[in-house]
């Protein structure tokens, strides 16, 4: 069956999820139930990510293998998922002007399917060979799938030429079998592969001991084995996080980003400028009556260090924390626990405003879990 | 009749007189705090921020004016409390007032919050003193001043509020009034008439150069406050918004000025006032920025070019249009002030082809003699002036100054000329870059 025939259902039970660390965000694919193919420069240096699932609920993956060199990893789910597999094409006869398929999460969008040719099948650059394609990809559409017309996957999205037009590449799929195959055949728990000589090395050293390659001039070997220290911002949020009961690595939105729900309450947190952390929570919409008693409640100083605004008519909850409040460190519990007040108080208070003030859920707000009629 | 020349009078705006700060105190206020005396580290600040005010122990309130606003600064409890009121709602409160309030004023990325309480709107930050670092205060104290002096008497005349504690202006005298009178009608006049010159020219830079010049001399001459400076910077908001589309900013200029052509004395009187201000309103002027505007750079290089193509009128207008722009927007030192104010004086009433040449020269003149002369130089040859212009007011305007996107350097196109290898992972999705 021709892929571009294939309804919008079908595209969206495909196992292909958006993958989500503190460096950015990318695409991944399923190779089985439990693992998921992806870029390694969209997963490292972290060695656990998050994977949205359709229902925009994460789960947790561990990153199992990486190959720096090719731009290939694997993630291990923490439960098995039942997206549709795409096969990973036996046939490496690919030629010019054949239709290719991309799948992915441009730019932060929910999955999307861009369309064009192969323009040429075997690019070579940077002393490897490449699929090259005009088909319309984007950040974002890192680690997904390139198919073909039967839906099998010829290539994996890496990168594209800057400052050209129409000019990405894929990983061929020559190269994803062998990677795929390799870690089956492969017992370790994780291990990064030399990219010199394909290696699989399980620990950090300076040297690779198959090829005498030195790893760390060339691609920060010890990045993959030893984690670097986290800004002291993020350890701050990190650790407001778990005093509230959230998984930071399933919060992680990108760098100085995090964004989850709880209950049913969106939280977004993030980094303006060097000064301010701000949290927010995009929790109801303003309904046509009745208002002056809404925007009297939404002012009132009780709320107060929290306060609230109106985006259009979408309310959000707001706490702002100076970053210099961050670095004095007799402070740190305090501030933590009014993050973790305010995440709390950002679930019951969007409840509080439908049931009390005829609000109606916010366009990101998880209706199921909202207490009351509405739920 | 074709406009011929500008006028250009001096300012009728007081000139403010801004004691220089002590970057010591500065610096021991932040000792202070880190060695655990937070109070100390506060009072520092405050003595940083407000040099020549007597600052006392904060237990009993400090009052300082900016402008229309009254802020105050307190700790009790050790709890250091700043506030400024902006209106009282009266009964019933004014749905519209509490709708701006919300949407206006509350936000991200700022520490103080408008709050009510009982029927007053407060501008208002408070916390433990422990977590009122000096930066944060400084911070807080020059942004929640400046926020509160934007809503003056124009929230009176938009939603029918009282606004119980504010600063009065002192009144221009007769004298100074119909100079203003005079200004005001002259200038919008010119406005106009250049208004004509644009749409017939069509040129998206005139358009830019028109509409810098439109608002920032009123800026520089006529102290001017409540509705009608509101009204203004609305206005300018959109007519000098460089991302918007041409024919809307044309529109919302030639708008702009049959509303303020329409204005008449009593209503112009009644918003006019001469204000003390604590804090500066205005931007520390620096070398660099001299530098940047006037100095050798492709800025300057375009105006020169169009010297040279004789078109006289465009070159006068942007060299006024920077001019005014420094002098309304900045504090410098009497010696700059001076050399920025005898170009304008030396071109009033010029016509167009003396008016470009003689601020050329005096515009060569200032940046060799003020601008900068070091490093970095080479950075800053694509018209920040006005952009600055235009994220100034909005910073002004709409009290985000802080916000990331509104950075003049975010509308910079990349430098990078050789393809490169883009990886395509994201940084953060659109979903929360929208908020950022």
């Amino acid at each position: 069956m021709n892929l571009i025939d294939i309804a919008h259902d079908d595209i969206e039970s495909l196992g292909v999820y958006q993958v989500y660390t503190g460096g950015g965000t990318g695409t991944g694919f399923l190779i089985d139930a439990e693992h998921l193919l992806t870029n390694c420069h969209v997963v490292a240096p972290y060695r656990q990510v998050a994977v949205e699932m359709r229902d925009k609920t994460r789960i947790k993956g561990t990153v199992k293998r990486l190959h720096p060199y090719r731009d290939l990893a694997i993630v291990r789910l923490s439960r098995p998922v039942d997206g549709a597999l795409m096969a990973i094409s036996e046939n490496d006869e690919l030629r010019p002007k054949q239709s290719v398929h991309i799948l992915g999460f441009p730019v932060g969008l929910p999955l999307s399917l861009t369309e064009g040719v192969i323009s040429h099948p075997k690019q070579l650059l940077d002393e490897q060979y490449f699929v090259q394609t005009d088909a319309a990809i984007n950040p974002g559409n890192s680690g997904g799938p390139i198919l073909n017309d039967r839906r099998e996957i010829i290539a994996v999205t890496t990168c594209k030429l800057n400052q050209a037009d129409a000019v990405g590449f894929g990983i061929p799929a020559v190269d994803v079998r062998k990677f795929v195959a390799d870690f089956r055949a492969q017992g370790a728990d994780f291990g990064v592969q030399c990219p010199a000589c394909e290696e699989l090395i399980t620990r950090k050293t300076r040297y690779c001991p198959n090829c005498g390659t030195d790893l760390q001039s060339r691609h920060d070997f010890d990045d993959y084995f030893e984690a670097s220290d986290d800004h002291p911002l993020v350890q701050f949020v990190e650790g407001a996080l778990r005093q509230a009961d959230i998984d930071p690595v399933l919060a992680r939105h990108g760098n100085h980003n995090w964004s989850f729900h709880v209950g049913s309450a969106p939280i977004k947190i993030w980094c303006c400028c060097s000064e301010h952390l701000n949290f927010s929570s995009p929790m109801a919409q303003t309904p046509t009556r009745d208002l002056t008693r809404l925007f009297q409640f939404l002012l009132s100083e009780d709320h107060a260090p929290i306060a609230f605004d109106l985006t259009g008519s979408t309310i959000r909850m707001n706490l702002v924390v100076h970053t210099a409040d961050v670095f004095t460190e007799s402070e740190r519990n305090v501030l933590a626990a009014r993050v973790a007040h305010f995440i709390r108080k950002a679930d019951s208070t969007d409840d509080l405003l439908i049931q009390q003030y005829g609000c109606q859920p916010a366009p990101e707000t998880q209706t199921a879990f909202l207490k009351g009629e509405h739920g | 009749m074709a406009i011929s020349s500008l006028t250009l009078p001096a300012p009728i705006r007081q000139r403010l007189s801004v004691a220089p700060r002590d970057f010591y105190r500065r610096d021991h206020a932040v000792e202070l705090f880190e060695q655990g005396d937070a109070l100390g580290g506060a009072i520092e600040a405050l003595r940083y921020l407000l040099p020549g005010m007597e600052i006392g122990d904060l237990m009993s309130p400090l009052r300082l004016v900016q402008g229309t606003a009254r802020v105050y600064v307190s700790v009790a409890d050790d709890i250091l409390t700043v506030r400024a009121h902006l209106a009282a709602l009266g009964d019933p409160p004014s749905t519209a007032a509490l709708r701006f309030f919300l949407t206006r004023i509350s936000g991200t990325g700022q520490l103080y919050q408008p709050r009510l309480r009982g029927d007053q709107v407060v501008l208002e930050f408070s916390d433990r003193l422990s977590l009122v670092h000096p930066l944060k205060l400084i911070e807080l104290m020059q942004r929640i001043a400046m926020e509160a002096d934007n809503h003056d008497q124009w929230l009176i005349d938009a939603f029918g509020v009282t606004t119980p504690d504010r600063e009065p202006l002192t009144a221009l005298s007769d004298e100074e009034f119909e100079r203003a009178w005079t200004i005001w009608q002259a200038h919008w006049e010119a406005v106009d008439a250049l208004m004509v010159e644009s749409r017939r020219r069509r040129i998206i830079r005139f358009l830019d150069a028109l509409g810098a010049f439109a608002v920032n001399q009123v800026r520089y001459t006529l102290p001017l406050f409540g509705s009608i400076r509101q009204r203004l910077n609305d206005a300018a908001d959109d007519f000098t918004d460089r991302d918007e589309d041409p024919s809307k900013r044309d529109a919302a200029l030639s708008k702009c000025i049959k509303e303020m052509r329409a204005i008449g004395r009593e209503e112009l009187r009644a918003n006019l006032g001469h204000a003390r201000y604590a804090i500066s309103p205005l931007h520390e002027g620096t070398p660099s920025l001299l530098t940047s505007m006037l100095g050798a750079g492709s800025r300057m290089q375009a105006t020169s070019d169009l010297r040279a193509a004789g078109r006289a009128l465009e070159a006068s207008l942007e060299l006024v249009a920077d001019f005014l722009y420094l002098l309304a927007h900045h504090t410098w030192s009497a010696p700059i002030e001076q050399s920025l104010r005898q170009a304008l004086d030396a071109v009033s009433d010029k016509p167009w082809r003396e008016a470009a040449d003689t601020l050329w020269s005096h515009a060569n003149q200032i940046a060799r003699t003020y601008g900068s002369h070091g490093e970095g130089e080479d950075d800053v040859d694509e018209a920040p002036g006005a952009e600055h212009a235009v994220t100034y007011q909005k910073a002004m305007n709409r009290g985000q100054g802080n916000e990331g996107p509104a950075s003049p350097g975010s509308r910079r196109p990349s430098r990078e000329r050789t393809p490169v290898m883009w990886r395509l992972s994201v940084a953060a999705s659109p979903a929360i870059g929208a908020h950022l």
